[in-house]
């Protein structure tokens, strides 16, 4: 299935979904915003995990200047510009402004102000501690009693209780797709499609894991293997099809479209016990230790996941793997660290490539040499 | 800049705080290894539990040494002996005694003072990029990183204050890789003063204190907060006092660039108090007075016709010419950067209110209404100055690579627009001095609407 088609059926999805009577709520697709209270107060939490190009960035600049995040431009360019594949932005009746970073405030500000769509707060400590967990409950629970005045009742915890299992059983289903040895394109395609709809797509997850697994399909001998870090490759973007074809083939996805998303899950012990279900949301906040939003061990998080998953791929593979740091232009916590975590990556005898880019067409041609001068050089 | 020396002579005080402020070295391996004191890296005006701690704060590029003119080295090696009051009245002697060459000396001493800053502040930023700091991002963060690779490797600590932009704070997360030997003391703001986020915050300021206590051996009591909370008090005050009853007023003790250029120093010394609270509060209070007393005599310039610009922000790098260029337009330039972000409100000292509370209370109230935690709230404190210093055209610095404030400059328009009906104009800043022509064009067709 194809992007455009893709977003055509989604579309339909939507119309349905509002035609039942759901509110729709989106927001910058980034890895701490708790769906579960969402979907207990049924709402369709629709996370914008859409890339760009040259005409949704230009739109944007109305409102930022152009030096601001590439994706965070697209974002507004959707909605100023609504390309006919993205009609079902018109079906949005809220939007989270968060913290992320500082990009996602502003866009999510601008777009819930320019385009006429009612805001939620949902602010995001920046350190990971006692105090910062304690906050993290105080803004759930600031979002849910918001929740509850929109919908006029209670989200009892029997509900919240339900859908964290929900999704906690969508995100075990989705972790299996790192055990498929299939092209990282598809893999991408399964998970995109996967987050986008949340877990009504976990019967077709299901059955899309089962296929591949009895039926894998080919991916050339002579590809090379990379670990696919920073930002996340959105749907519509075309960075795995450069990859691939430059010779390479993604095996991990360590982004907010991947392993950052459904890493984040919580053992059925844990569920099953009594604790009041917004302590499961924390928790489930406190073990996202490879989200770029947080400091001051991001850093050392980030490299000790890909260490690890570099020497275990080595001794099963018996060869090097690859590791590509995408950065999405004036991308901050991405690109701020970009260097250090080469430096110290490659003091480890792990290559990496820090591939800076935006949405334009004219660095096709650029990022296409560099992925092979790469890929050659492994 | 002459002309700015000639005046700054009259305010001993700012000589004395462009000397501490030059002169930081000496002072800082002073106390570092003669007295053993702990050395503190501050950025932003987060000092106070540094010095509340018994440290040494220091925002880092201070640490450097910088070619202070030949004769402010004179002036303070002979402040030593006679005293900065004495050595200033007999500069202003000499001066209306119409002896050129000691003018002449007056006025480079100034301009290099201003000169030396900036041309190390663009040094710093050459240093970041060269060690990998991405040219995409602001000019202040590239400087921070400059320093810290420079000198970061002098301090004992690093005091961390997280804030919205989270560039910031990513680069506060880069100090430990950039030198693996400062320990890093954290203090977290949460984003909204939601339920019991005070509390929070409390917490993450006594146990930044445990920290520091760690770091010096020694206990910090409510007391110690409350005495530097006082004489942080006394320094705002006065910093207040100079910005509304002084440079909101119709009638300058000096001329409008001169005084801009007093500004800006104190924007740039206050984030440290020059590594020392009461020899920074005596200067502030002094330089007040002085200030006070030349316009009750009458000496200065009636800038009454002169229409009020306020520029900003600044404090993460701006074009220094900007308020020349606006005074040679026929305009006076206004800085109030750290009023603006609510950074100068006083911090209540009595002995019944625990004092680390109120400190919460004071971030936590910079950060809600100064710094504002999304572009609404931003731009409305970019409104209530401009009001309150009843300006009569806004400039707005847009950093290049900044995403956090130049980003609200859309927003900030239509609010100017709607609400205060003054013109406004936003002017792209990468480099100190890299486009100052094209500045000067900006401000010069901003500055037709006022005539």
């Amino acid at each position: 299935m194809d992007d455009l088609s893709l977003l055509s059926d989604f579309s339909q999805f939507i119309k349905e979904k509002k035609l039942e009577g759901v509110r729709i709520v989106a927001y910058l697709a980034h890895d701490n915003i708790p769906e579960e209270l969402f979907d207990a107060a049924d709402f369709f939490p629709l996370r914008l995990m859409f890339g760009g190009n040259d005409d949704l960035m230009d739109a944007s600049h109305n409102f930022l200047p152009p030096s601001t995040c590439a994706f965070a431009q697209s974002c507004i360019g959707l909605f100023s510009t609504k390309p006919n594949e993205f009609q079902f932005l018109d079906k949005i009746d809220y939007f989270i402004v968060s913290n992320h970073c500082v990009s996602d405030v502003c866009v999510s500000e601008i777009i819930s102000k320019n385009f006429n769509i009612s805001r939620l707060n949902f602010y995001v400590p920046y350190t990971k501690n006692e105090n910062s967990l304690k906050y993290f409950k105080l803004e759930l629970q600031d979002l849910r009693s918001k929740l509850e005045d929109i919908i006029g009742a209670k989200i009892s915890d029997e509900k919240l209780l339900k859908s964290i299992n929900k999704y906690n059983q969508f995100k075990k289903s989705l972790l299996k797709i790192n055990e498929l040895e299939i092209s990282g394109s598809e893999k991408l395609r399964v998970i995109q499609k996967a987050m986008l709809y949340g877990p009504e797509f976990l019967p077709e997850l299901d059955t899309i894991i089962q296929n591949f697994k009895h039926n894998p399909p080919s991916i050339s001998e002579i590809s090379k293997d990379v670990l696919f870090t920073g930002c996340s490759i959105f749907i519509n973007d075309n960075m795995v099809d450069l990859i691939e074809e430059g010779g390479g083939n993604i095996v991990f996805f360590d982004t907010w479209i991947g392993n950052h998303y459904y890493s984040q899950i919580l053992d059925d012990e844990t569920i099953k016990t009594d604790q009041d279900p917004l302590d499961l949301l924390v928790l489930k906040f406190e073990n996202n230790i490879y989200g770029d939003h947080s400091v001051p061990n991001f850093l050392e998080h980030k490299i000790g996941l890909i260490e690890k998953f570099y020497q275990e791929y080595k001794e099963k593979k018996g060869k090097k793997l690859g590791v590509i740091n995408h950065i999405i232009k004036f991308c901050d916590h991405i690109s701020l660290m970009s260097s250090f975590l080469k430096d110290r990556l490659q003091e480890k005898g792990i290559q990496v490539l820090n591939l800076e880019r935006d949405y334009s067409r004219a660095n096709r041609g650029q990022l296409s040499t560099r992925i092979e001068a790469y890929l050659e050089m492994m | 800049m002459s002309l700015i020396a000639d005046e700054i002579i009259q305010f001993s005080s700012v000589l004395r705080m462009a000397y501490n402020l030059l002169a930081g070295r000496t002072y800082l391996k002073r106390k570092k290894l003669r007295e053993k004191e702990k050395l503190v890296a501050v950025t932003l005006p987060f000092s106070d539990l540094a010095f509340a701690a018994k440290t040494i704060p220091v925002f880092p590029i201070r640490m450097h040494q910088f070619e202070i003119n030949q004769y402010l080295t004179y002036l303070g090696s002979a402040s030593s002996i006679f005293g900065w009051n004495n050595v200033s009245s007999f500069l202003g002697f000499i001066k209306n005694l119409g002896i050129k060459e000691i003018s002449k000396i007056v006025d480079e001493i100034i301009e290099d003072v201003i000169e030396v800053i900036n041309l190390k502040y663009n040094e710093m930023y050459d240093i970041g990029i060269e060690n990998g700091i991405s040219s995409d991002f602001c000019y202040g963060l590239k400087s921070l990183v400059g320093m810290h690779v420079s000198k970061g490797s002098n301090v004992d600590a690093c005091l961390n204050v997280t804030i919205r932009c989270s560039a910031y704070n990513k680069y506060l997360e880069s100090l430990k890789a950039i030198n693996q030997g400062p320990k890093q003391i954290w203090v977290d703001i949460p984003p909204r003063n939601i339920g019991n986020a005070i509390e929070l915050l409390t917490d993450n300021i006594a146990n930044a204190l445990n920290e520091f206590e760690k770091l010096t051996g020694k206990n910090v009591t409510d007391n110690d907060l409350r005495e530097h909370f006082k004489i942080g008090n006394q320094v705002k005050r006065a910093y207040k006092n100079i910005i509304y009853d002084i440079s909101a007023s119709d009638f300058y003790p000096c001329n409008p660039a001169t005084f801009s250029e007093i500004m800006a120093l104190l924007s740039i010394t206050f984030q440290d108090y020059n590594s020392n609270a009461i020899r920074y509060r005596d200067n502030i209070v002094s330089l007040e007075k002085e200030m006070r007393e030349r316009i009750r005599k009458g000496i200065g310039m009636d800038v009454s016709n002169m229409p009020r610009i306020f520029v900003t922000p600044m404090f993460g790098g701006w074009e220094p010419k900007s308020h020349e260029i606006l005074y040679e337009l026929g305009g006076r330039a206004l800085y109030a950067d750290w009023e603006l972000l609510k950074l100068l409100e006083e911090i209540p000292t009595s002995n019944h209110l625990n004092p680390a509370e109120e400190y919460a209370r004071f971030l936590m109230n910079a950060t809600e209404t100064g710094i504002g935690c999304d572009n609404d709230k931003l731009t409305d404190s970019y409104l209530r100055m401009a009001k309150n210093l009843n300006a009569d055209g806004l400039i707005f610095f847009q950093l290049f690579g900044c995403h956090s404030i130049s980003n609200c400059y859309t927003m900030l328009r239509e609010k100017v627009r709607r609400e205060l009906e003054i013109p406004t104009t936003a002017i792209t800043f990468n480099k100190i001095g890299e486009n100052v022509e094209q500045v000067k064009t900006r401000l010069g067709a901003f500055m037709e609407m006022f005539k």
